[in-house]
């Protein structure tokens, strides 16, 4: 017989299962992280928290000026870096152990609070309600290549805005049995939410096993942190929840017009609360993040479909490998006002980007609007984009039955492989679309000349007027109920 | 200024779906095929040409062992460079780490740019793709997006370039049906050049031809590389492989026979002409089963494209690469996840030449908004692979701890100089939701549509810089060719 492998187990063989993707080299990384460690030498980080200054003045370590200016030495945060897990596991309310975070695992969500919703039978944006949250919900609980969910749009109807976090809690609840990322006003509405996911969880001890969610914490760039940001810092610290502490910093504006620049100053920020975690209780699940994009320089508009922004996310998911924490990116969002083929062309570079780069919890998918408005239809046309994405991430086997060596012999030149089996063994392994359209001219015409736009908008229908979660028992609801009415009546003065 | 040593720098980022052992797999996957299988060459001038070199000839069928392929590898030339017409200007380097982006050939139709309807190209059409590629930044050289309906049907691809070559400074890919044809366009080439020494020191197309899959050269393809490699003519030798029908369902497999077809013409150009310009790679898609169309959007199209990439480069072969194509009837916003996906991947990849940026309809028919689309997506897709600079004045120490906690950098000397560095999108809007409201509501391709027309109203071309010696000189190549047509 001719033409056939050896039938052999190659040795020493190297295989990449996925595709390698790296934008900066270790060299880089590294000089990025030296000028970090200096600017938390030089000039530190302003820190508007009595308690949190008190730990660092205690450090023996850190100096802290009057300005609340805190400065902190290079062993500090080396010492600090060696203590953070490596990977956290978060369990659903559905009790599904689904997103592991840990080294090159990349888990596809959505972004939260925006102040508007693109209304799905007037076409004209409006403010998002309790019920858009929930909605938003049902669908990411639907969507199977979403992995996460974050509120998607803020409950702009909720009777109190110094309570409005916990209703959107419960929202987000009703809608998505999945794990979560979760915004809160401040360190006691962290602690409200923490309470209401432990209901689920079994308790607070079993919550820090299977923690529920992730707190979602922003420093302000550059090098701020406000108080209620650190309350929530201290607070997750304290009790083990896993929290990120996540820069939003604009190129240009509030940080440096070079992405490396930007980078050193996110890393500072993040270094910081690295520290200060540390000092507070050693070990908590910290994961490192940020939205690093640029100004537009015509509109000052702070982009979210720029491709500075993945290319940043990237790089900066660089560093987090190389410091060996878990990191929180964006992608699948877009400045496009609607719909269209900006927002399809933002979605999917940002997408594709975001999963290459190995960043673990990949958010803000389905922005539109540059992080304004909130459209159910994005995060439906953003399924299918991630799924063609993570096409990508199965790469290219190599092993003898993929060669098909034999089968190129048989068929010979001139021949044909539809009938052979070797087609109908392997033809399912490929993308089977579900809202990209690939018929021919006549029975595209036939089937109603649709675009994909209105496939999307049918799915996204079709998904609200079926899609039921996992109910919440009574039991629950009551004990959820609860934590809230005390809450509401907290801050009824 | 502080000096480092032993500083490894990504200056772009590094993607890659293959490992060094999986290459070398694959490869010997491609020697074994040649050298066992062979493939079929419909050229007797061609297989004795093979048989006195080395291989084994029997009937059609050629084999070729693997010493031959090594030479054959060995005397492609590391690089070549193709000129503009216009000027002795060096437009392409068909060399490691330069993509450079185009449309793609011969859809029969075409979506009409007053109209917008989908109707057969015409002849017209040529002088609009050639003008739009001609004023758009990242198209990087020119194919007509079809085939003219409107001429004598045996020689639309000759009335093809000699009207796109006109109108466009950028460097051409042309087709031919024949050889014939192909020594028309060459004199052509000729002509624009300034005279055969001229096109032999500055050669300004390249000629794009097919093998057909499985293993199959036919008489005009081969025969058409034959004339390229003679007369030193950069060419392209690619076929379009359909996974699970004309070539296996696996990415691996499907690779094998391509390359393996390929190589017919690699070697058949190195025997004649050692050290002539040929580039090797094709569509690579899969056969949708649910509705048997050929997919142009596939994930799969790109996955392969970029694994073919890698594979061309490790035997130091040019890859001419696919993208920016589409399976809608109508742009709509899978054109544009599409178009993304694919463009991003070949760049990513770093595949030399990347046709089919405009093809919609899974190859039926060329729109030249798509190409426009395509051209803002390559832009985006350059800044990310363009990598970032690590360098003390990017790390911007100083800035930052001179503005400290709560400053600003709008004023800052560093910001103003960096600032212009960062892409300035043509299409993108990055209104307010205010501004956008009042500007009208307009959508990505209400944005598209007035470009390609602002286009081809305002930018002219070349044309006017055409000797009106050439324009004769072409005309009446033209009208020798319909003589010979009409003869038949």
């Amino acid at each position: 017989m001719k033409s056939v492998m050896p039938d052999m187990q190659p040795m020493n063989q190297t295989v990449q299962e996925t595709p390698q993707f790296r934008v900066l080299t270790e060299d880089q990384i590294e000089q990025i992280y030296f000028a970090a460690l200096d600017v938390l030498e030089r000039v530190g980080s302003r820190v508007h928290h009595d308690e949190a200054l008190e730990l660092f003045r205690n450090s023996g370590e850190a100096v802290v000026g009057d300005d609340k200016r805190v400065r902190v030495p290079a062993s500090l945060v080396e010492r600090a870096l060696k203590n953070y897990p490596r990977k956290i596991t978060l369990q659903g309310r559905n009790g599904k152990r689904s997103v592991a975070l840990q080294k090159d695992h990349v888990y596809f969500g959505t972004g939260s609070d925006l102040p508007f919703t693109y209304d799905r039978k007037t076409g004209e944006r409006r403010r998002t309600t309790y019920k858009d949250v929930v909605d938003a919900g049902r669908i990411v609980d639907y969507l199977p290549n979403f992995d996460f969910f974050m509120s998607h749009g803020i409950v702009g109807d909720a009777p109190n805005p110094q309570t409005y976090d916990r209703h959107q809690f419960m929202a987000m609840l009703e809608g998505c049995t999945k794990p979560m990322v979760v915004t809160s006003v401040d360190g006691e509405g962290l602690e409200d939410l923490w309470k209401m996911a432990c209901v689920f969880q079994g308790g607070e001890e079993e919550f820090r096993l299977s923690p529920m969610f992730v707190a979602y914490i922003e420093p302000i760039s550059p090098l701020t942190n406000d108080i209620t940001a650190v309350e929530k810092l201290l607070f997750a610290a304290e009790k083990g929840i896993p929290a990120m502490y996540t820069p939003c910093p604009s190129s240009g504006a509030t940080a440096p017009a070079t992405i490396a620049g930007m980078l050193v100053q996110s890393l500072a920020e993040t270094l910081l609360a690295i520290a200060l975690c540390h000092l507070k209780k050693p070990g908590m699940p910290l994961i490192m993040g940020g939205v690093t994009t640029v100004m537009d320089m015509r509109t000052t508009t702070y982009s979210y479909g720029a491709p500075e922004m993945s290319l940043a996310s990237a790089a900066n998911t660089d560093v987090s490998k190389w410091l060996n924490l878990i990191m929180f990116s964006t992608g699948g969002c877009s400045d496009s006002k609607c719909l269209d083929e900006q927002a399809a062309i933002e979605s999917t570079i940002s997408n594709l980007t975001a999963f290459l780069s190995g960043a673990n919890l990949v958010h803000d998918v389905g922005y539109i609007d540059s992080g304004v408005n909130a459209s159910l239809e994005s995060l439906v046309m953003n399924d299918e984009i991630i799924g063609m994405v993570r096409q990508m991430g199965k790469g290219v086997r190599t092993d003898e039955e993929y060669l098909a060596l034999k089968e190129i012999d048989e068929v010979g030149p001139g021949g044909e492989y539809v009938t052979h089996d070797h087609t109908y063994e392997h033809w399912r392994e490929w993308f089977l679309p579900k809202l990209m359209d690939r018929s021919d001219w006549e029975t595209w015409n036939n089937e109603g000349a649709k675009s994909m736009s209105d496939r999307v908008n049918e799915e996204t229908q079709r998904i609200l007027d079926t899609h039921e979660p996992l109910p919440i028992d009574d039991d629950a609801r009551k004990a959820l109920k609860e934590i809230i009415d005390a809450a509401e009546k907290r801050h009824s003065k | 200024m502080t000096f480092r040593t032993n500083y490894t720098v990504n200056r772009t980022p590094r993607f890659s779906l293959l490992s060094e052992d999986q290459k070398a797999r694959m490869f010997r996957g491609v020697i074994k095929t040649l050298n066992d299988t062979g493939a079929n060459v419909h050229h007797e001038g061609v297989r004795e040409l093979l048989a006195k070199n080395r291989c084994k000839v029997d009937g059609k069928r050629v084999r070729i062992p693997p010493e031959v392929v090594r030479d054959a590898l060995a005397s492609v030339p590391p690089t070549t460079t193709i000129y503009s017409w216009d000027g002795d200007e060096e437009m392409c380097y068909v060399e490691p780490g330069r993509s450079y982006f185009g449309p793609g050939p011969t859809p029969p139709n075409f979506i009409d740019t007053d109209t917008l309807e989908r109707r057969p190209y015409q002849r017209k059409d040529a002088t609009i793709v050639a003008r739009v590629c001609d004023a758009l930044p990242n198209i990087g050289y020119v194919q007509s997006l079809g085939s003219i309906d409107d001429v004598t049907h045996a020689l639309s691809d000759v009335y093809e370039f000699a009207d796109m070559i006109q109108n466009t400074r950028k460097v051409i890919m042309n087709w031919a049906f024949s050889v014939e044809n192909v020594m028309d366009e060459h004199r052509i080439g000729i002509v624009m050049a300034g005279g055969e020494e001229a096109f032999k020191r500055h050669p300004n197309f390249i000629h794009y031809s097919e093998p057909i899959s499985p293993l199959t050269s036919d008489f005009d393809a081969i025969g058409k590389c034959y004339y390229c490699a003679q007369h030193r003519i950069p060419q392209v030798y690619t076929p379009c492989c359909i996974g699970g029908a004309t070539v296996p369902a696996t990415h691996a497999g499907q690779l094998i026979v391509a390359m393996s077809e390929s190589m017919v013409g690699v070697v058949v150009s190195q025997l004649l002409n050692p050290g002539t310009c040929i580039l090797i790679g094709g569509v690579q898609s899969i056969l949708d089963m649910r509705r048997t169309i050929y997919s142009y959007g596939a994930p799969e199209l790109s996955i392969m494209s970029a694994a073919y990439t890698e594979l061309l480069n490790y035997v130091g072969l040019p890859m001419y690469s696919t993208s920016g194509c589409t399976d809608t009837k109508r742009m709509d916003i899978q054109s544009a996840i599409e178009a993304a996906y694919s463009i991003h991947t070949a760049m990513m990849s770093g595949a030399n030449f990347v046709h089919d940026n405009g093809y919609t309809e899974s190859g039926i028919t060329g729109d030249v908004f798509q190409t426009v689309m395509d051209d803002e997506i390559i832009g985006m897709s350059r800044l990310i692979c363009g990598g970032v600079e690590v360098n003390e004045e990017t790390l911007a120490v100083e800035e930052i701890c001179n503005v400290g906690p709560g400053g600003h950098y709008l004023y800052e000397d560093h910001t103003m100089k960096w600032f212009r560095k960062h892409w300035q999108p043509t299409l993108m809007d990055r209104n307010s939701y205010e501004d956008w409201d009042a500007q009208g509501r307009l959508t990505m391709k209400d944005r598209i549509i007035k470009k390609t027309r602002d286009i081809i109203e305002n930018h002219e071309g070349p044309v006017s810089r055409v000797p009106e010696d050439a324009k004769k000189d072409i005309q009446k190549i033209l009208d020798s060719a319909e003589e010979r047509v009409r003869s038949k």
